[in-house]
């Protein structure tokens, strides 16, 4: 191989490059933001009693997790405002389809929290006379979380990966930044490692901590 | 506006075609990435460390970025470094294979480390030679354990192909946006799109369900 890397021409693009990351980080944490809350939800409805309410949240969970992500955001894109006459900012409709699409995932992986309470507490519930409402959150939501972390976190890297995917539809992310500046200083390989790297560097950290959680949870529960 | 789903009938063949695409290109790199991914979580728990550490990173790497990444940076940078025109099929291919490889390695790990170390120390008492012990009695067992998260592997490649629709292969994803595109129905056709990944998807989940509850039950604890 004999290709000389030369970086020079990303000093005048690095204020567009800084503006992407800023729309992928935005992306990225408002779209956990939405899936942690909404999972949650939607876990929920999931455990119902009642059929009418427990199907259509499953129907919701299995949609998005059995199409591709990149079919999703086209779709909400392209159909959202023509279904109903809407016009919303592109980088809300990217939270909008990345929040939902996390919704999905972060359900399933509550869902295994929530059942892992243990019966008893739910009567010590009743006996202490909760209602409801202070069952959930104050000892149901807890104790899902700390069971459900590793997974929530690893879903949230994914979609931060998954964010790249609105660079499709034409929204100036770090990856659509990226791209225009390759195809502009005609250096690809230069632009692309550098974009890879931004990735990885957000990703690695968040991948070790997930690690290092369930390395603590795996001796908690040996003990 | 007016709906009217049945025009997606009338596409049925080039839709079917691009179904049959993103198939063949699961399928393909779903059968390389797990032959080379179940190799690869064997060199990453070497002792050595000139072997488990560049390899540990090729999966971090993998792992840690995103696909669309991948894809665009072996379908653009390749034929720079190498100056060679790698053909898009290729190109897309080994993007596809080689993800493949990095989620199957991790998948072949859990698989692998879940084995009880009896299973190895017996294989010492018995002087089972050390690729005698790999072939017969680790690699069943691991494949075993393994089959229900490769198989949920294989659905999320299955997903993440729709990617190589953005480098121009006609698979469905490419086939639907074009269609919606030129007929101008959106909703129609990227709807009939999403609907064909689910009816191929949503079996395969709930096979990889099944497979946990019965044949694990039976035949691996």
């Amino acid at each position: 191989m004999n290709y000389e890397f030369d970086f020079h021409f990303l000093t005048g693009n690095f204020g567009v490059l800084w503006d992407g990351l800023k729309v992928t980080l935005q992306l990225a944490l408002i779209s956990n933001v939405v899936g942690l809350v909404l999972g949650f939800g939607l876990c929920l409805l999931t455990l119902s009693r009642w059929f009418f309410i427990r199907w259509p949240a499953q129907l919701f969970i299995e949609f998005f997790r059995c199409t591709p992500a990149l079919l999703q955001i086209v779709w909400f894109f392209y159909c959202l405002p023509m279904l109903f006459n809407v016009f919303i900012d592109p980088i809300t409709m990217g939270v909008l389809a990345l929040g939902l699409n996390l919704t999905a995932f972060n359900a399933e992986a509550y869902r295994a929290g929530v059942q892992a309470v243990p019966r008893e507490h739910e009567d010590a519930c009743v006996a202490l006379g909760l209602s409801p409402w202070q069952r959930t959150i104050y000892v149901i939501l807890p104790q899902a979380v700390r069971t459900a972390l590793p997974v929530l976190m690893t879903n949230g890297i994914s979609i931060l990966q998954q964010s790249a995917l609105v660079a499709i539809v034409a929204v100036a992310d770090l990856m659509y930044v990226g791209k225009s500046i390759a195809t502009e200083a005609y250096r690809p390989l230069e632009t692309y490692s550098l974009i890879a790297l931004i990735y990885f560097a957000l990703s690695l950290p968040i991948a070790q901590l997930v690690q290092w959680i369930e390395r603590r949870q795996d001796t908690a529960l040996a003990r | 506006m007016q709906l009217d789903f049945t025009v997606v009938f009338s596409y049925w063949q080039v839709l079917a075609k691009g179904l049959a695409l993103t198939l063949a290109f699961t399928v393909s790199c779903a059968v390389l990435g797990s032959v080379f991914g179940f190799l690869l979580s064997l060199l990453r728990l070497s002792k050595k460390r000139f072997i488990s550490i560049p390899t540990g990173l090729y999966v971090e790497l993998f792992r840690g970025t995103p696909l669309l990444i991948q894809l665009f940076w072996i379908f653009f940078c390749l034929p720079v470094v190498f100056g060679i025109s790698v053909p898009p099929y290729i190109s897309v291919m080994l993007a596809l294979t080689l993800y493949m490889t990095a989620i199957t390695s991790e998948t072949f790990r859990g698989a692998l480390k879940s084995i009880p170390s009896e299973q190895h120390d017996a294989c010492t008492a018995l002087g089972v030679a050390k690729w005698n012990k790999v072939l017969y009695v680790i690699f069943p067992q691991a494949l075993l354990r393994a089959v229900p998260p490769l198989l949920s592997n294989v659905v999320s490649l299955f997903k993440e192909s729709a990617l190589i629709s953005s480098v121009g292969i006609a698979d469905l994803m490419f086939v639907g946006q074009n269609i919606s595109n030129s007929t101008a129905r959106p909703v129609e056709f990227l709807s009939a799109v999403a609907v064909i990944y689910f009816l191929v998807a949503f079996p395969l989940t709930r096979l990889v369900g099944v497979i946990e509850t019965r044949m694990l039950k039976r035949y691996a604890y």
